[in-house]
């Protein structure tokens, strides 16, 4: 599902962010990426995301090389993956179904489509009864379960989460984390960037650690810990 | 694009409008503005040109006719003036009218002229106005080559002089409006541009959803051109109230000022509705382009 060959990334000023990384995501993995702060997570998901450009190297992401995709192919491309952000990145003047709704009006889904596909991922979140609430009336840990509602209701073949549960607390993170695994388990590939060791622990699934923007580890099963 | 996604857009617009209503009021603030200011030298301008033509008009060409002609004769003359191009109007004044006219401007020692009426001096004559000052040599000149007309005059350097001052007027009054125009662009491009900017994060989403960059476009295009209309719409209404209330106080008081009537603006109050328009969704398309490039 995803395949980075000999990827580099050196950014204008100099910043070598990702050095000669290769690995392979087949599609229904759960991955974490793994590694300390400028270890190169967000690049490598930017680069996923086709919001930058490989130095070397390329990508090949559901069947097609992000080097060799047009301009204008980029938003359809785009429809194929969810994202999550650790700042859940939803729009404030909307309601909780809107902002989930708004995924599908981008993508020029009908009305009926709309009214019957958002409660229908709005109760897999378990978010059905605050649907008219603000993102400013709800808990860290609701408004993250937006934001993955609106990642998974175009169907995507991808979800990939940076630092999912970097701003909640440890209960509300496993929620979330449930939640991705539940949506794993659906047939979606899942990627998870996180420094959350904790969870990377218990999860036992396969980590990509990141050091410097180099691959120290890929491991099935794997834990936080980086042996060296 | 299908019917139901640009509903969504226009619903879109309207919405965000209400939604930034500060900046909407701001942005739409601006264009009233520099349309104002705009609309004003339009008004000016306007005025200065058609009360400078009528005083260009008033320069007269008088020719003179051979004092032996017939009756016929003189027609012909009259018909032949009234042919060549540029002329705007032409009046035949008579020995007995030119030698009347002659006594009133000499008032009280009109006595002088005494007698004169059994044997008039004077010839008969026609009065010439040209289109514009431009054509008053062109039309002296071929007056005077007619036959049976024995002299031409006419104000040479009153309309030389009157020549330059209005093409100055008009120059300079173009040179501000083209100003005035350009700030407004600017002033507008940048509200818009703050607009946006409060919005980036939306836009934003909006590419990591996998919206296309038209998609994301459309929504503020219709915005800056509906607040570019309702900017010009204000403009419009507050300077056809005041320059027909103005029009009203000058009529009453002054009547020596004559100023365009009102519905000669009319069309002006159109070209600059649809230029609010166009100012305010070329300000949004420009000030959006920078946060599409994600």
């Amino acid at each position: 599902m995803i395949r980075a060959y000999n990827v580099s990334k050196v950014y204008e000023n100099g910043v070598v962010a990702l050095k000669n990384v290769s690995f392979k995501i087949d599609k229904g993995d759960f991955v974490f990426v793994v590694g300390p702060s400028g270890a190169g997570k967000t690049t490598l998901i930017k680069l996923i995301f086709k919001e930058e450009e490989p130095t070397e190297g390329y990508l090949v992401v559901a069947g097609r090389n992000l080097s060799r995709l047009r301009r204008r192919d980029v938003p359809f491309y785009r429809r194929k993956i969810g994202v999550v952000f650790q700042d859940f990145r939803l729009l404030p003047q909307k309601t909780v179904f809107e902002n989930v709704a708004f995924a599908m009006e981008v993508v020029e889904a009908s009305k009926k489509e709309i009214h019957r596909k958002v409660p229908l991922v709005l109760e897999l979140v378990g978010l059905l009864d605050r649907q008219k609430a603000f993102p400013s009336e709800l808990s860290g840990g609701e408004k993250q379960r937006v934001a993955l509602a609106r990642a998974i209701v175009n169907n995507p073949e991808i979800i990939i989460a940076d630092e999912p549960t970097g701003n909640l607390d440890p209960d509300t993170a496993w929620d979330i984390i449930d939640l991705l695994k539940e949506i794993n388990l659906r047939g979606t590939t899942v990627v998870v960037a996180t420094h959350a060791s904790q969870i990377v622990n218990t999860m036992k699934q396969r980590v990509i650690a990141l050091r410097k923007g180099l691959v120290v580890k890929d491991q099935e099963r794997g834990g936080y810990r980086i042996e060296n | 694009m299908k019917i139901r996604t640009f509903a969504y857009f226009v619903k879109e617009a309207v919405k965000s409008m209400f939604r930034n209503g500060l900046m909407t009021l701001a942005s739409i603030g601006a264009v009233a503005a520099a349309l104002l200011v705009l609309g004003c030298f339009i008004i000016i301008t306007l005025n200065i040109n058609y009360i400078v033509s009528d005083i260009e008009s008033q320069v007269e060409i008088t020719a003179y006719l051979n004092d032996s002609l017939e009756n016929d004769q003189i027609n012909d003359i009259g018909r032949e003036i009234i042919q060549i191009k540029g002329v705007k109007e032409v009046v035949f004044v008579s020995k007995a009218q030119a030698l009347e006219e002659f006594k009133e401007r000499l008032k009280e020692h009109k006595n002088i002229l005494i007698g004169l009426e059994e044997d008039n001096p004077l010839p008969d004559s026609y009065r010439i106005k040209a289109l514009t000052p431009e054509d008053v040599g062109f039309v002296a000149e071929k007056v005077s080559s007619i036959k049976g007309v024995a002299e031409v005059k006419y104000a040479k350097e009153v309309a030389d002089k009157l020549f330059t001052i209005t093409r100055w007027i008009r120059i300079i009054a173009l040179g501000f409006m083209a100003i005035f125009t350009l700030v407004a662009v600017f002033i507008i491009s940048n509200t818009i541009k703050i607009t946006v900017f409060a919005r980036r994060k939306e836009i934003n989403i909006m590419k990591y959803i996998g919206a296309t960059d038209w998609f994301i476009r459309w929504p503020f295009f219709i915005e800056g051109m509906l607040m570019g209309f309702i900017g010009a719409s204000i403009a419009i209404s507050i300077l056809m109230g005041g320059y027909y209330y103005l029009l009203k106080v000058l009529y009453t008081h002054i009547r020596i000022i004559k100023l365009l009537p009102i519905k000669y603006f009319y069309d002006y109050a159109g070209y600059m509705a649809l230029a609010g328009a166009i100012i305010g969704s070329l300000g949004s398309t420009i000030s959006i382009r920078k946060f599409l490039k994600v």
